[in-house]
């Protein structure tokens, strides 16, 4: 049926492709505005390069999460969430976009001048045995070999899931869906190994004596909140425009509802479990990363997070009405994209300044820049994409379930 | 009209039980008998029958209200319990944790609300679906065993109001029933067999038994010690004092030390120290050499000991306080304190001072017992020179002090 | 009676276009009752069974024999001294309770999934999270010293002055675990009234009516009642699942508050939750693959059942090599010199044998669950498990006795060598579990009856499963 019509499930491809380059271009012109901003200002850019990594870890964690929900949704043969998958699927895909924008970090370290990790310094091993330690992992050559390694991983892994995905649009044939199936499972693995990874070099080593080993987790769990947050967004959009209309039932807002849920309960727990060891054995190399988070205005974020991504979301979310209503669920989700926003920033900024939690117009300007450059890899991709997988085997099951 | 009279005639009866031969034939005919305008009737299925719930009509019960209340109030009751035993009623300070620490009453309070409203889940699901009722009329009917395997009924009470049990039947069958079978209420006695009470009443009496035993062991003296089950290290495998002993002749377990046994510290060697004699004779001079401080010390310890009956100068009589006020009571057996310085006190040796100190004479008791060695040489020491102090002429006293004397 | 859709006799396939049947053969909802009930409802001892309950009943007795001499005596009977204080009966207490996470997540986090092959196996999964959390909750009992002074760790008002310390993981523990055992016992026993009025229903003798009549609470599968209970399901599964991982979490910070390098790691309340379920669904292939075969239930607890047990084997397995690869790599980043001897100590010092046993049970052999035949193949399956069991037992010993013998004093290092009484108790353990499980078997029934009718096809439309 809707193999023969398939352009009333896609975005009309030439307004999708001139929307993408214009947001592309302002999204530079973001960015560039932020730079020059901050270089006028402090000639180091420490404060562009901490507010670029805090919008770049974001939107990066937010196309991981995707790919976490591709792959997760075929290892188990999931029925509900068809008319949905494609949606993530490029999503995931649009690592690709977050790729390139990796550059800044790259010069950053290379360059050796311990702006953003103090542990990028040529000879910080010389002065500092604990950083001596590990300068076998941390050194620049072997942080830019991975993240690049990492990029590459996660963009072919994600561009094959979409490639078999919309291949099967067009041949129907369901073997597609076992290959992503089979594919699926260690695809998994290694994206969590390579997103804990990425996540101790970019996040972690900020605080180069500080270790945990539950960050990876940690990081995986924001990024399956934001990542929940944002298709749940799309998804109301997209079906209001038109594209996702009669493809998703309240059902399916109940399910992600669900899903959005369990995810912040989880984040919840990670955070906590995190916090509670450290806090209890008091052990001062440990507790040197809370102790700025701890005292003076970063205290006031840390609750902020603990009431704003947690309790708040959780009892909002815990009965069944605010899940199953469009403008409740898009309203949390949004919230709950802003304080995962807040997560990453909370992560990131007091390695900058320990005692203020730093905001301003060059903040703003980078932020807008790379979402409008995120958006604008997300448009390019709808091109001539149906943004519903149009033969997949169990799209009839989409429709016909329903929660109890 | 008939049928209103027919209500009240078939008092015997409890309702009618319908069965069906699917779970799609009893829901459709749910459907039908909900737009028929029936309300006290049910749906009888051995597993839960997909919309069933609105081809009834059913409306949700409150029973999630139940858990989150619950839950909430486990969560406060854990904090307040956790907060006020350990922060607040026995402050402790553990491992460096505050006294008031929310951390670590998280787990808690985390528990304790998933119990309460667990169990309010739980015992909501058996109070509101009403089981613990096992007198249903239905199971009077031997087709109904199969309502728990695969069968599908409809049972419609007696009790509604617009029942009539040939046009109920007529509906039933109707709605695609495969049999009707009219139920009678339950002739035998409402009352539970007697069994039950006898369960009751011998479970109340035993229960009983606990306190009342427990009040009887613990009021009034009882001529056996207590039972003591839990032994901990209460009785150990030694002699305590006082206690008897086989090994020995007289019986005892507290044996007398070894004749010639002393004491650390109790060796008193110094004969002159201790007695105040010297090969027998009454010493003459001091065990340790006089100094100020010894002086000082004499004085001290005499106006604790000595003064209250012999009086602050030691002239005996009425000068002490106790002696003054056993003669104001005119105390019969009260024997007036000697002076010190009658010649008989001024010319008796240092050593014969001492142990009057210590051994008491005449009807002075022996105060060696509360006053240490050193302490008593001290009092001697100064009793001297209370002695001098009262028997001295003009030339005793320094130059630089004369002019201050009375005339 | 309806009937139902026919199905085929291999329900492993995968096939993308339609749902692997869930039953084997032509069952109708008699058939499903039938082969359920048939069980309990047996006259006369099944032989197999009684000789399995006579032997672990013998190891009960052992059980309760070493108990009785443990706490007659005094806690010199085992082997824990300075420095490894605390041994055997933790490492016995997480074992247990960790096997018993299989059940919860089997009944409410698969329940919550609408993952509908857990219907087969998921009454045997409860009970054996219940029997499970029996055997663990005594041994804290036990290895306390004066058990009968065990009242205190409750805050009851007093004249000693005495509150329990809050601040402690102990104590979280106390309540946890207490909880989790009340909150199985409820939502199985719910779970199971309206199959206990099937028994009832089905009775041929006057006391078996009463015995399961009384059980049933008089339920009479009134669709008010099915809506209720349907609804306090739903909410003691939405309970459940945030407890079966707080649970073990709990237990994991009995370890990981401490500074004793090898204990104090962040990650171990998800770890150790990972592998709780890791080795509760190997005690499930233990006794599913057993129980099926012998009690006649091969079509209702199918190959395909077996399969996504081992699936979720495998991919718990992955999360707890995940977990050993990031405690490695960590020790090592973090330069302390503590942490990196802890681990370095652990494969090659005087324990090494019981960490590379570990790493092989826990990490390279469920890696056989890749292959679809092992997967499938039931004699395969029952041996990866077992030593799935021996491997999770070894990582507590792991983590518990080898951290503890190695700790920051040089001077206070010793061996740890358990004693008869130990090992016998850990056996006997066991015993009680098996007995308690044989008797399940033979008097409960065994599989969720209503369930499995419930999420069969039938002509309407119907729920998804994989």
């Amino acid at each position: 049926m809707d193999a023969l019509n398939p352009e009333k499930r896609m975005i009309p491809s030439a307004k999708a492709g001139a929307a993408a380059i214009g947001l592309f271009l302002v999204g530079l012109a973001g960015l560039g505005c932020a730079a020059a901003l901050q270089f006028r200002q402090e000639s180091s850019g420490g404060y562009f390069l901490h507010s670029y990594l805090v919008n770049f870890c974001f939107f990066t964690s937010l196309s991981l999460g995707a790919l976490l929900f591709v792959t997760l949704q075929h290892i188990a043969r999931a029925g509900w969430s068809v008319t949905v998958r494609r949606v993530a699927e490029l999503l995931a895909d649009n690592l690709a976009v977050m790729f390139p924008l990796l550059a800044p970090l790259v010069f950053t370290v290379l360059a050796g001048n311990g702006i953003l990790y103090p542990w990028a310094v040529s000879e910080s091993g010389a002065a500092d045995h604990v950083l001596h330690q590990k300068q076998a992992y941390l050194n620049p050559a072997f942080f830019v070999a991975r993240g690049v390694g990492y990029f590459v991983v996660w963009c072919l892994t994600a561009r094959y899931l979409l490639w078999l995905s919309v291949r099967q649009d067009r041949t129907g044939d369901p073997k597609l869906t076992l290959s992503m199936e089979r594919l699926s499972a260690p695809a998994l693995i290694l994206l969590v190994v390579t997103l804990t990874l990425a996540s101790c070099d970019w996040l972690m080593s900020l605080w180069p004596h500080w270790w945990s080993t539950i960050f990876g987790v940690y990081f995986l769990a924001g990024a399956a909140v934001g990542a929940l947050a944002l298709l749940i967004l799309l998804v109301v959009l997209l079906e209001w425009a038109g594209p996702l209309a009669g493809e998703v039932t309240i059902e399916h807002y109940h399910d992600l509802g669900k899903l959005l849920l369990a995810s912040v309960a989880f984040w919840g727990y990670i955070a906590f479990s995190q916090y509670l060891l450290i806090w209890y054995a008091n052990i001062p190399e440990e507790t040197a990363w809370y102790h700025p988070r701890h005292s003076g205005p970063w205290a006031w974020v840390s609750m902020g997070l603990l009431v704003g991504h947690l309790v708040l979301p959780l009892f909002a979310l815990l009965s069944r009405w605010p899940k199953r209503n469009r403008l409740s669920l898009a309203f949390w989700a949004a919230w709950l994209l802003v304080m995962h926003w807040i997560d990453i920033y909370w992560l990131v900024m007091p390695a900058y300044d320990p005692q203020q939690p730093r905001f301003g117009l060059s903040f703003v300007f980078c932020l807008l820049g790379m979402g409008a450059v995120y958006m604008a890899g997300f448009l390019w991709r709808c091109r001539n994409r149906s943004l519903v997988p149009l033969q997949d085997p169990r799209r009839h099951e989409a429709l016909a379930f329903h929660n109890d | 009209m008939a049928a209103h009279e027919q209500h009240r005639s078939s008092a015997g009866l409890a309702g009618l039980l319908a069965e069906f031969a699917s779970a799609e034939a009893v829901r459709a005919a749910a459907s039908a008998l909900r737009s028929a305008g029936w309300t006290r009737w049910d749906v009888h299925s051995p597993f839960p029958v997909h919309g069933i719930e609105s081809a009834m009509g059913l409306r949700r019960t409150g029973l999630p209200w139940m858990v989150l209340a619950a839950g909430l109030a486990g969560v406060f009751l854990a904090a307040g319990m956790q907060l006020w035993t350990n922060g607040i009623d026995y402050p402790m300070i553990i491992s460096g944790k505050p006294l008031l620490s929310l951390p670590t009453s998280v787990p808690i309070m985390f528990e304790l609300a998933v119990l309460l409203a667990a169990m309010a889940a739980f015992l909501g699901a058996l109070g509101l679906g009403g089981l613990t009722l096992f007198g249903h009329p239905a199971f009077s009917s031997p087709r109904f065993r199969r309502a728990t395997t695969d069968g599908f009924f409809v049972f419609l009470s007696a009790d509604d109001p617009r029942f009539d049990p040939a046009a109920a039947q007529t509906l039933l069958q109707s709605a695609g029933a495969v049999a009707v079978e009219p139920l009678q209420l339950d002739a035998s006695s409402r009352q539970p067999p007697s069994a039950v009470y006898w369960a009751l009443a011998t479970t109340v009496v035993l229960a009983m038994l606990p306190p009342v035993l427990v009040t009887w062991y613990r009021t009034g003296p009882k001529p056996n010690p207590r039972i003591h089950l839990i032994h901990d290290m209460d009785f150990q495998e030694k002699y305590l004092p006082q206690g008897t002993s086989p090994l020995f002749a007289d019986g005892r377990a507290t044996r007398p030390p070894a004749p010639g046994t002393i004491a650390q510290g109790a060796l008193e060697a110094d004969e002159h120290l201790y007695t105040g004699k010297i090969a027998g004779q009454w010493a003459t001079r001091f065990p340790v050499a006089p100094t100020a401080a010894m002086m000082d010390r004499g004085r001290a310890r005499y106006a604790v000991f000595c003064a209250p009956c012999h009086g602050l100068v030691g002239e005996g009589g009425v000068s002490g306080i106790t002696s003054a006020r056993a003669v104001k009571r005119r105390e019969p057996n009260w024997v007036l304190p000697l002076s010190l310085h009658i010649p008989t006190v001024r010319e008796q040796p240092v050593g014969q001072l001492f142990h009057t100190i210590t051994h008491g004479v005449r009807t002075m008791p022996a105060h060696g017992a509360q006053i240490p060695v050193e302490d008593r040489w001290a009092i001697v020491l100064y009793v001297r020179a209370l002695q001098r102090s009262q028997n001295a002429t003009l030339d005793d006293v320094p130059e630089a002090v004369r002019p201050r004397l009375r005339p | 009676m309806s009937t139902l859709v026919i199905a085929s006799e291999d329900n492993t396939g995968n096939d993308p276009c339609r749902r692997a049947p869930l039953v084997i053969g032509q069952q109708t909802d008699v058939t499903i009752t039938e082969s359920v009930c048939r069980v309990p409802e047996q006259i006369g001892t099944p032989r197999a069974w009684y000789a399995a309950l006579l032997v672990s009943m013998g190891l009960t007795a052992v059980f309760f024999g070493t108990i009785v001499y443990l706490v007659t005596t005094g806690i010199g009977v085992l082997g824990n001294n300075r420095p490894v204080m605390w041994a055997f009966p933790i490492v016995n207490f997480v074992f247990w309770i960790g096997i018993g996470h299989a059940g919860t997540l089997i009944s409410a986090i698969l329940f919550l999934f609408r993952q509908q092959w857990r219907t087969a196996i998921n009454r045997a999964a409860e009970a054996m999270t219940i029997f499970a959390v029996i055997c663990a909750l005594i041994f804290p009992g036990i290895h306390l010293g004066r058990i009968w002074l065990a009242y205190w760790m409750a805050p009851y008002p007093n004249q000693m002055a005495l509150w329990p310390n809050f601040r402690s993981p102990l104590m979280w523990d106390v309540f946890a675990v207490n909880t989790y055992f009340l909150v199985s016992a409820m939502f199985w026993y719910l779970g199971m009234i309206p199959d206990l009025a099937t028994l009832r229903d089905r009775a041929k003798t006057r006391w078996r009516q009463i015995a399961y009549g009384l059980l049933a609470l008089g339920w009479s599968g009134s669709a008010r009642q099915w809506q209720v209970y349907q609804q306090a399901y739903l909410l003691l599964a939405a309970l459940a699942t945030p407890l079966v991982v707080s649970v073990h979490s709990v237990v994991s910070t009995d370890f990981a508050v401490a500074q004793l390098p090898g204990w104090h790691t962040t990650i171990f309340p998800p770890y150790f939750v990972a592998g709780a379920i890791f080795s509760g669904f190997a005690m499930v292939v233990t006794l599913m693959v057993p129980a099926r075969a012998y009690f006649g239930l091969k079509h209702l607890v199918t190959v395909r059942h077996l399969d996504n047990v081992n699936k979720i084997m495998l991919a718990t397995s992955c999360i707890v090599a995940y977990s050993y690869a990031m405690e490695l790599f960590i020790a090592w980043y973090s330069g302390n010199s503590h942490e990196r001897f802890a681990h370095l100590n652990r494969a090659f010092g005087p324990y090494a044998w019981a960490y590379w046993l570990m790493i092989a049970c826990n990490v390279l052999v469920p890696q056989l669950f890749w292959l679809k035949r092992c997967r499938t193949t039931p004699w395969m399956m029952f041996l990866i498990a077992a030593a799935v069991n021996v491997g999770m037992w070894l990582e507590r010993f792991v983590i518990i006795v080898v951290s503890l013998s190695r700790d920051y004093l040089p001077a206070n290092w010793a061996m740890y060598y358990p004693t008869i009484v130990d090992v016998l108790m850990l056996l006997g353990s066991f015993g009680l579990f098996f007995t308690l499980f044989l008797l399940f078997c033979r008097y409960l029934p065994m599989v969720a009856i209503w369930e499995v009718k419930h999420v069969l096809p039938r002509e309407e439309v119907h729920h998804g499963s994989p």
